[in-house]
């Protein structure tokens, strides 16, 4: 055997064991997928059948029958506004903190900092009697606070570090030129940081999406909260109605994979990012 | 002539000194959002919690009686706190083990191979951007005893006989959970030892080659040492996560069989909103924040030390 033809079925075995490590990588999700278009009598009957038929009652069910509508609402409304709220608050406090490198600031950014060791459930029980307090109990604002409380320690580090990339030249010039301070962030330097707000956007706008066990403790009882939590609760109701669940479930995963499609690049920039920097 | 040229250069100090205050003013005004929503939604709840650890309070009533160190005594002495912790570090262990193992070995075959690398470097991230509950819920149905696909499978291939409740059985229970939740994880570190692997210089491994040394010598002595700086990340974060795993829980098993899953983050969240033991809860998150604490500050300066730098 020549080199040439080792090398070879060295790259072609490496290339089958990989595509089958990712078969069974993918294969979970899709299964959900999957069995969202099967009657619940299919999914019993034979789990790993293909569906014989595109089955689309369950979704219909959700729709129509249920809360889940209003749930989605909300899902979207909260990620969205969280989002929003927090790249129009956190990508200014990285850059002051990194332009005006003074004690204060310095402080500030390990106060910062030190929340990112801080575990929800450190201080779930005392935010939940707080939120009573200030008459953000039960409506959608107090989640929105806490996410964008929530998301500074780790957006600060971020931005610091991607600022201090951006040369101080372009903003003298534009002091010189009559330019507030105001203005040169977000004319000059915030459209720089292009893409450190996209990978913030996705990573934490996921997250967002995914989480559970804040909007299932702070957003009020006996109405649909959001569709992870909603799909919480079918589980323990319709507990023999897996097709129900599954149409939930691919509807929750539907958006991320095709969000991911389409903006791959962010999410893999800001995790090495985010991990080298940190 | 003299004159103008000393008023000119302290009207240039003068600017000079009103625009670092202008700045200061800035600073603040962009620092203070984030300041106050921080403080406010992460700081003092924080604070809140140390005080309500030293209570009895149940979380609705007005009566917060402070009971000294008595949570904290039955944190001590408690058998089904001792089970948690237990169970928490049996999980943080082996998903810190498994997922960074994983998590090498898929960043190595992403880094090596020929056809679609960014393909498979998507599906093996993929799982790591889908919510807990969600892939649980996914996990639970594919363990199911009677109709879930894995016991299908090992039926249909003649392995009947290994047929088991997953979830349902005490002893299988707890191996479940941690591999689903390794299944999720290890793409998000797989994604930061990839950039490790990319930053090492090919010259090294080629001169290794041509020196003599084969594959397994080369992972040992050029690989292995400079994926320090990513497995420092990796470990900590991983640790971490796994120290605050809590939707598969909830999904998956509810704590049990018995309180055979139960953990430190499930056990807080029991004790607290389904008991009414607010006060204990707390003292319980205490407990968890001093680990994390800990955990991070040992992690980060022990294994700082064994980097390599280029």
């Amino acid at each position: 055997m020549t080199m040439q033809t080792r090398r070879r079925i060295a790259e072609i075995s490496l290339f089958l064991i990989t595509l089958i490590v990712a078969i069974l990588f993918f294969f979970p999700i899709f299964y959900n997928l999957m069995s969202a278009f099967k009657s619940n009598a299919e999914i019993m009957r034979d789990a790993v059948a293909f569906p014989k038929t595109l089955y689309l009652d369950s979704f219909k069910y959700l729709l129509t029958e249920t809360e889940f509508p209003r749930a989605i609402l909300n899902s979207l409304i909260l990620t969205g506004v969280s989002i929003v709220a927090q790249v129009l608050i956190i990508p200014m406090a990285g850059y002051a903190i990194e332009r005006r490198n003074v004690r204060w600031t310095r402080f500030i950014f390990v106060y910062f900092l030190a929340g990112m060791m801080i575990p929800f459930q450190a201080y779930m029980i005392p935010l939940f009697k707080e939120l009573r307090m200030l008459g953000l109990y039960g409506n959608l604002a107090g989640p929105i606070f806490i996410y964008v409380a929530g998301a500074v320690g780790f957006g600060c580090l971020l931005y610091t570090s991607f600022v201090k990339g951006i040369p101080r030249e372009i903003e003298e010039a534009a002091e010189i030129d009559g330019c507030s301070r105001y203005g040169i962030f977000w004319k000059i330097v915030f459209p720089l940081l292009g893409p450190v707000t996209a990978s913030m956007v996705v990573l934490n706008g996921l997250g967002i999406w995914n989480d559970f066990l804040m909007p299932m403790l702070v957003l009020p009882s006996g109405e649909a909260k959001t569709m992870v939590v909603e799909i919480y609760r079918y589980i323990g109701e319709f507990s023999s109605r897996w097709d129900m669940i599954f149409a939930g479930t691919a509807m929750s995963v539907m958006p991320v994979l095709i969000v991911f499609i389409s903006l791959q690049k962010y999410f893999v920039k800001g995790i090495a990012s985010g991990a080298t920097k940190g | 002539m003299a004159t103008s040229i000393i008023n000119a250069d302290k009207s240039v100090i003068a600017t000079h000194k009103k625009k670092k205050k202008k700045w200061q003013s800035y600073a603040l005004l962009f620092i203070l959002p984030s300041f106050i929503l921080y403080t406010l939604f992460v700081i003092v709840p924080t604070v809140g919690s140390i005080y309500l650890s030293f209570t009895s309070w149940d979380g609705i009533s007005s009566d917060v009686r402070y009971i000294g160190f008595a949570n904290f005594v039955e944190i001590w002495n408690s058998p089904r706190v001792h089970n948690a912790l237990k169970n928490t570090m049996v999980m943080t262990i082996s998903l810190v083990l498994l997922e960074n193992i994983a998590a090498i070995a898929l960043a190595m075959m992403v880094d090596k191979v020929r056809w679609f690398r960014n393909l498979f470097r998507s599906v093996f991230y993929f799982p790591t951007l889908l919510s807990g509950i969600v892939m649980g819920f996914v996990w639970s149905m594919i363990l199911n005893y009677n109709f879930g696909v894995f016991n299908q499978i090992l039926d249909r291939i003649g392995l009947g006989s290994y047929i088991v409740d997953w979830l349902g059985n005490p002893k299988y229970a707890m191996i479940s959970i941690i591999l689903s939740t390794a299944w999720k994880g290890a793409g998000y570190y797989m994604i930061i030892y990839l950039a490790g692997l990319q930053g090492i210089p090919q010259e090294l491994n080629e001169a290794a080659s041509i020196d003599g040394a084969n594959g397994r010598q080369q992972f040992r002595h050029i690989t292995f040492p400079l994926l320090a700086g990513s497995m420092t990340v990796c470990l900590v974060l991983s640790m971490i996560s796994a120290l605050k795993i809590f939707d598969q829980i909830a999904v998956m098993t509810d704590g049990g069989p018995g309180f055979e899953t139960e953990t430190l983050t499930y056990i807080i969240y029991k004790v607290g909103f389904g008991e009414l033991r607010q006060g204990f809860g707390t003292a319980l998150a205490m407990v968890l924040f001093l680990i994390i604490l800990i955990i991070t500050v040992i992690q980060v300066k022990f294994l700082q030390k064994r980097e390599v730098q280029l």
